[in-house]
């Protein structure tokens, strides 16, 4: 289409970028100075020095332990949903059983289940397996947590397979296990990305289970991190700057590498 | 990408369109219930055996230490009485509905603008899309620093902020609350809406062109409709995660000024895990969850999400 | 079909035994030792600065102990929410760390901790070697239940020299009066009076322990403590609150204090930038400034005692702030011996030593032989001094308190500052406690 340059919509998004843009210089700009310099000049300010010291301090206050440990959780929570949705989606799509309509609505509904609801047995619950403070502890629930979405999201995409498809492999008498490998999980690239990518950034931006579930330094994860250096260093605002700018880099690395498949997964997220 | 968004744009409506081709039953074996099974089970261990055990607990006084008493509906009594739980609910709805207001109209123009072919635009849309690499503690983290009235950005722009006392009164820190939202979550759904507007067929717009519509009719006459049902997806998404916003609440505002921001999903986390009263808190909960579950259902029934249901059933 | 009730039976067999196993989860998890490590002793501490001096004290141990502690540091924003979570489960660690009185007094009702008395009996340093006043916050029912390690940490009036000079204000304020002259000698020289870290919602709660404190005497607190919440509402009660309103409508504290925090370095910066004159804090913030600003900290950063309050009961001399911090010993433990074998080091001249090195202020008999090996000798002896003299030293209200007390008396706090509350709201949510 072409039609003539639209200056509104120009404008509007050009302040959106200084509204997105000025915390995020603020926030960089600030890790490269010192306390005093920052203090003094105001955050807004030009840094009229550069000093690396902020991310040595992060660093050494065991972000790379929580980065680790973050990426554990992730890898764990992106493996337990890519095992577990994809059969479901496709009993929920393919099934004729009434058991599998009903497992349809049971997690549309659980999509309405926050996790804080349910923080307090599930504390007594991972306690009592002797998972308390322990990575898998904040894996298995957050894992489950980000079933109802996935489910629903993955659904959509199998829906689209059309009966033609299904009826061609009849010829081969294919089973259904047999159909799910070649045909379902093929067709369903789309839909597996865009799970994949949700769990990911649910696991990676989780909170209230490692809050909840662990106390130790050996299985924090960078979120706890970032809550604790603002309560134990806060006064080191440069050095807290630095930390959360280098809670953004593993993403950002992703990002950089595989910026097409992060970003459609998101976007599949709207198509249903 | 073009697979992708086609896909999509046949999926809300269409997939009805290719539901007859499979009514004609196919030789295919159908799987069984089993296929469900592992995460059906799984699902229900961490939330739906909790949920019922959150529901045993709001009839029992616990502090966590020793065992839970039961105390019948005292809890509930309190919570009725409690002026607290009242204001956090409408405090809840009020996040939920100017999140809403904000975020949408915002991510639909930005979206809407991005999708668009310019160069400049995937440059500027790869900046927009920055906050979303960043974690909600993240985010709250920084603008909690950033927001100081002395030494952050309203000390150095005094005269857009006054004494910056953002998050001393009721309207500032709502205001900051619904501001950081919005400032987090625009990104992800912008990526939405511009995923779907680059979905809508040109011709569509080649013909409203050849018809004379300028480029306000087209959107309003093309674009807006044709992104409905991505907009259902967005604000379900934007009113669940409303509902539950939880670390942003604790990190920049503690639920404060007083009681002024705190939101039922914090005050529960309060009552259950600050003053340890487990069976306020889990009655707390069950209100969450069902104040949540009546927005899933007016959701789904206002979307297509029960047509998908109804049209499982005739599988 | 069987498909459905196959189902449905399993689901709910599955269901019905899931449930059975979170309730049993539930409550009582704890209970004996044999779900605990063996040769292992958890030690909970709240993690700070401190860390370093009690992961030393634990080398010294485990050098020469079999049983050997795991030092867990929990982060300190989340300390007793999770401890109060885990201390009844098996997870609970074998010593903690606490503040004594209200903090440890749930657990002492629900019989979780083991009482010291034979220990100290068996050797009485573990009692004689530290301050009373101190001492006794960790007695619960004439029982001890806790030793106390790191140090004391009294609130004082911080104050930015410079700033009073330049506002022609010789010395820090003796009374309440002078205070109030203070107050407006500061702003007419263009300074907020007092830096407040309103947000965090303490630092305010420290301004009515001392005005409580002078105006009334300590009884009034202990009254209300012990249940009489009648105390709330009387004549001292009320006429303690007049004075925070008269100075809070003085503009003593500004406009902006709810949205400072003292945690994320805004408060403090205020008094040393010369924004500010004075600031209520506790002996840490000295630390704090040497960290962020030695130079001012070892300059320009002075401290006195709380004012006086003309025609108050209360001693001027009392004070106000952490007593100490203790080591208690969960009831379960499996070592119990070893444990108690650990906190001798609490009296050590190893740990006095290292305690001072970092800045910390031990409380036992014989700190004040090495009060010159402190970073400031001076500081370190005043604070001290302040201690051994005071006639009461009034643990922060939000310890004293049991910690469920403590969400409504910061809400409290915090809205009579802003003035979302009035003399009768403070009193009632106080009663309500």
């Amino acid at each position: 289409m072409k039609t003539r340059p639209n200056y509104a919509a120009g404008i509007g998004s050009f302040v959106w970028l200084l509204i997105v843009a000025i915390p995020l210089y603020v926030m960089i700009s600030g890790t490269f100075q010192t306390r005093e310099e920052f203090g003094d000049n105001g955050p807004l300010s030009f840094p009229s020095s550069f000093t690396l010291q902020n991310y040595a301090d992060a660093i050494t206050s065991g972000f790379g332990r929580y980065f680790l440990n973050t990426v554990v959780v992730t890898v764990g929570v992106v493996a337990i949903v890519l095992l577990l949705v994809p059969p479901l989606s496709y009993a929920i799509v393919r099934s004729r059983s009434r058991g599998a309509s009903f497992v349809f609505r049971f997690f549309l509904l659980g999509l309405a289940i926050p996790a804080q609801a349910v923080i307090v047995p599930v504390f007594y619950l991972i306690n009592a397996v002797g998972l308390y403070d322990n990575l898998l502890g904040i894996i298995l629930p957050t894992a489950a947590f980000a079933l109802p979405i996935c489910t629903l999201i993955l659904s959509g995409t199998m829906r689209d397979i059309t009966g033609e498809l299904y009826e061609a492999m009849a010829m081969d008498g294919a089973s259904p296990a047999r159909a799910f490998f070649r045909l379902v999980l093929p067709l369903s690239k789309g839909g597996i990305s865009t799970i994949a990518v949700f769990s990911a950034l649910q696991a990676w931006n989780g909170f209230l289970f490692p809050l909840i579930l662990t106390q130790s330094e050996s299985t924090r994860v960078v979120t706890l991190g970032l809550f604790n250096f603002q309560t134990q260093y806060g006064i080191n605002i440069p050095g807290l700057l630095a930390a959360v700018t280098l809670s953004m880099v593993p993403v950002l690395l992703v990002y950089l590498f595989a910026r097409r498949a992060l970003v459609q997964g998101l976007m599949g997220a709207g198509g249903k | 990408m073009t697979t992708l968004a086609t896909r999509r744009q046949a999926a809300p409506g269409g997939s009805t369109t290719s539901r007859p081709a499979r009514s004609g039953a196919s030789s295919v074996g159908r799987p069984g219930f089993a296929w469900a099974l592992p995460a059906t089970i799984f699902f229900a261990l961490f939330a739906l055996v909790p949920l019922a055990a959150v529901a045993v607990l709001s009839f029992t006084s616990w502090s966590g230490l020793g065992d839970p008493e039961f105390v019948g509906f005292e809890n509930w009594e309190t919570l009725i009485a409690d002026p607290v739980m009242l204001k956090s609910l409408w405090l809840s709805l009020l996040f939920i509905v100017l999140g809403v207001v904000t975020q949408t109209p915002l991510s639909i123009l930005l979206g809407v603008w991005a999708a668009g072919n310019q160069r400049n635009r995937a440059i500027l849309s790869a900046i927009y899309f920055i906050p979303l690499l960043l974690s909600s503690a993240a985010i709250s983290v920084l603008w909690r620093a950033l927001l100081d009235p002395n030494f952050g950005i309203p000390g150095q722009l005094s005269w857009l902020f006054g004494d910056g006392n953002l998050l001393g009164t009721q309207s500032g820190a709502i205001g900051v609350l619904i501001f950081v939202g919005m400032w987090q979550f625009t990104p992800f759904h912008t990526l939405i809406y511009q995923g779907a507007a680059k979905g809508i067929p040109t011709v569509l717009y080649q013909a409203a062109a050849i018809d004379g519509a300028g480029t306000m009719r087209q959107f309003f006459a093309i674009t807006l409709p044709q992104l409905r049902n991505t907009a259902i997806t967005s604000i379900i998404l934007m009113v669940v995660g409303g509902l539950t916003t939880f670390e942003t609440v604790l990190i920049l505002t503690n639920g404060g000024p007083g009681t002024d921001t705190t939101i039922t999903a914090f005050y529960m986390y309060q009552e259950a895990f600050q003053s340890f009263d487990f069976g306020v808190g889990s009655a707390i909960a069950l209100v969450l969850v069902v104040v949540a579950t009546l927005i899933s259902l007016v959701v789904v029934k206002v979307s297509g999400y029960d047509k998908m249901n109804s049209s499982l059933e005739g599988l | 079909m069987n498909n459905r009730t196959w189902m449905s039976r399993s689901l709910a067999g599955t269901a019905v035994m899931m449930l059975g196993f979170t309730l049993a989860g539930c409550g009582g998890g704890g209970g004996d030792a044999s779900g605990r490590p063996e040769n292992e002793l958890h030690l909970a501490v709240y993690g700070d600065a401190s860390n370093k001096v009690e992961q030393a004290m634990v080398d010294t141990f485990n050098e020469t102990s079999d049983v050997k502690i795991v030092l867990d540091t929990i982060p300190g924003a989340d300390y007793q929410t999770k401890l109060q979570t885990i201390i009844d489960t098996d997870s609970a660690p074998d010593i903690f760390f606490n503040w004594g009185g209200g903090s440890i007094a749930n657990f002492v009702e629900a019989d979780l901790l083991m009482p010291l008395d034979d220990l100290i009996e068996e050797d009485p340093q573990l009692k004689e070697a530290f301050l009373p006043s101190v001492f006794e916050t960790a007695v619960v029912d004439d029982k001890s239940y806790g030793i106390p390690m790191r140090g004391t940490q009294p609130v004082m009036l911080f104050n930015n020299s410079e700033v009073l000079q330049q506002a022609g204000i010789d010395a820090p304020p003796a009374t309440w009066d002078e205070l109030l002259e203070d107050v407006e000698k500061l702003k007419a020289a263009g300074v907020t009076p007092i830096a407040l870290g309103g947000a965090d919602q303490w630092p305010t709660q420290m301004w009515f322990q001392y005005v409580f404190d002078r105006v009334a005497g300590e009884g009034l607190f202990q009254a209300a403590l012990d249940g009489d919440t009648e105390v709330w509402d009387s004549e001292e009660s009320r006429e303690a609150l007049g004075k925070l309103r008269e100075l809070i409508d003085a503009g003593a504290f500004g406009t902006n204090f709810d949205s400072v925090k003292f945690t994320d370095g805004g408060s403090p910066t205020l008094l040393s930038s010369g924004r500010a004159g004075f600031e209520l804090m506790g002996s840490w913030a000295y630390a704090t400034h040497l960290d962020a600003n030695p130079e001012f900290a070892e300059n320009v950063l002075g401290y006195s005692e709380f004012p006086a309050i003309e025609g108050g009961e209360g001693d001027p001399d009392n004070l106000a702030g952490n007593t100490n911090n203790f080591y208690s010993i969960h009831k379960d433990t499996r070592y119990p011996e070893e444990a108690a074998e650990f906190l001798k080091l609490m009296y050590s001249d190893e740990f006095v030593q290292e305690q001072i090195a970092i800045g910390n202020l031990p409380t036992t008999t014989n700190t004040e032989e090495f009060l010159g090996e402190a970073s400031n000798p001076e500081y370190a002896k005043y604070q001290f001094d302040l201690v051994k003299e005071a006639p009461h030293f009034q643990l922060s209200w939000d310890q004293a308190y049991p910690p469920e007390a403590t969400v409504t008396i910061h809400t409290a706090v915090a809205q009579f500052f802003s003035g979302q509350i009035d003399e009768d709201g403070f009193i009632k949510a106080m009663q309500s406690l």
